[in-house]
């Protein structure tokens, strides 16, 4: 069987110029990297240009990474960090947890789902769909915790927060989810009936 | 203080303490209010992590490999010269530049006595003749032309870096 090498075999061999390497990080990071940017961009071509900068700018900086914590982790400060400096740069106010009138709609839709289909129309897509209209934060608090295999201690890391901070984002972020989603979900079904 | 929901997501999250761990475990086995709720919070903690990851463009990996190749092959000559080889000529050089000096001096007979030293006279042409009125217009003419010239090229310059 063939090893599989780990993040911090492939850093090494990418410092040593070794392209191929930093491909295989990349690959192994792109989905969620470009989730993340899209949670705080809402929108396709922005998050594409966050998650491709985030990853040269970790490239350039990849002598500067020691280890300490996961790589993923450290890859995710960078991520809200460019996501931060492009939102502030579109003049987009992401950072009030309160105005819940202020986010924007995501332009594309989920990818692999038919709007028409009433079939593909899952608890699932759903989910998806609340996620999408939360605010930025709440969003990435969501899916570092939930698909990002990273404790608080680690989303605070990633966020430049406190622990506790990222325990009081989560819990209001979860609620707000189970919210918007039981509204669309009751929207749905009274469109149906 | 702490909510119902708020105490049975800690206890979900295994953030609480080992006490209050146990102190939640028995409500939730004695209290219907706690059992129910934490029955709805693990299904939807469940539901949570069904969440869908977005697929990035199938050129995205290959689009930043490229970006870094790009911005290698933009770096300038200067950072890709090896300070060391820098430091190694200019130490070359300082120490043949004292080596002559040391030398020159050794060399010195210090024992020469009074001699009667002249300033050696020089026969340098006249240039008074030159600088007529139209040669000093047509240089501070070419002078405000250029002067001109690099303003308006460190305008542009910090214009471009303002936009990037």
């Amino acid at each position: 069987m063939q090893h599989k090498p780990t993040d911090i075999e492939l850093i090494e061999q990418s410092l040593t110029g070794d392209q191929s390497a930093y491909a295989e990080l990349i690959r192994r990071n792109q989905r969620f990297v470009f989730t993340l940017a899209l949670r705080f961009t809402k929108n396709r071509e922005d998050a594409e240009e966050v998650a491709q900068d985030c990853f040269v700018k970790a490239y350039r900086n990849l002598q500067a990474f020691q280890g300490q914590s996961k790589f993923s982790t450290w890859l995710y400060s960078i991520v809200y960090t460019t996501a931060m400096t492009h939102l502030r740069k579109k003049r987009i106010a992401t950072d009030s947890i309160d105005d819940e009138g202020t986010f924007i709609q995501i332009e594309n839709k989920p990818s692999g789902y038919d709007m028409n289909n009433v079939e593909n129309r899952s608890r699932s897509y759903y989910l998806n769909l609340a996620i999408e209209q939360l605010l930025p934060d709440d969003a990435a608090v969501i899916t570092l915790f939930y698909k990002g295999e990273q404790s608080l201690d680690e989303i605070a890391q990633a966020l430049n927060m406190e622990a506790n901070t990222v325990k009081v984002k989560l819990f209001r972020a979860r609620q707000r989810l189970k919210e918007k989603l039981e509204r669309l979900l009751k929207h749905e079904a009274k469109e149906l009936i | 203080m702490n909510s119902i929901e708020e105490k049975l997501w800690n206890y979900i999250d295994g953030t609480c303490t080992p006490a209050e761990q146990a102190a939640i475990a028995l409500l939730i086995e004695h209290d219907e209010v706690y059992r129910r709720k934490y029955g709805e919070l693990l299904a939807l903690n469940a539901e949570f992590t069904n969440i869908e990851l977005d697929e990035p463009p199938m050129a995205f990996t290959y689009n930043v490999l490229e970006q870094i190749r790009a911005e290698q092959a933009l770096k300038p000559l200067k950072a890709n010269i090896d300070n060391r080889i820098i430091k190694g000529i200019a130490a070359f050089f300082i120490l043949t530049i004292s080596a002559l000096v040391i030398y020159s001096i050794l060399m010195v007979n210090w024992s020469a006595g009074n001699i009667e030293w002249k300033m050696p006279q020089l026969n340098l042409p006249k240039v008074s003749g030159l600088l007529s009125s139209g040669v000093i217009k047509g240089f501070l003419f070419f002078d405000v032309v250029l002067g001109l010239y690099l303003f308006d090229h460190l305008l542009r310059r910090k214009k471009i870096a303002k936009a990037a």
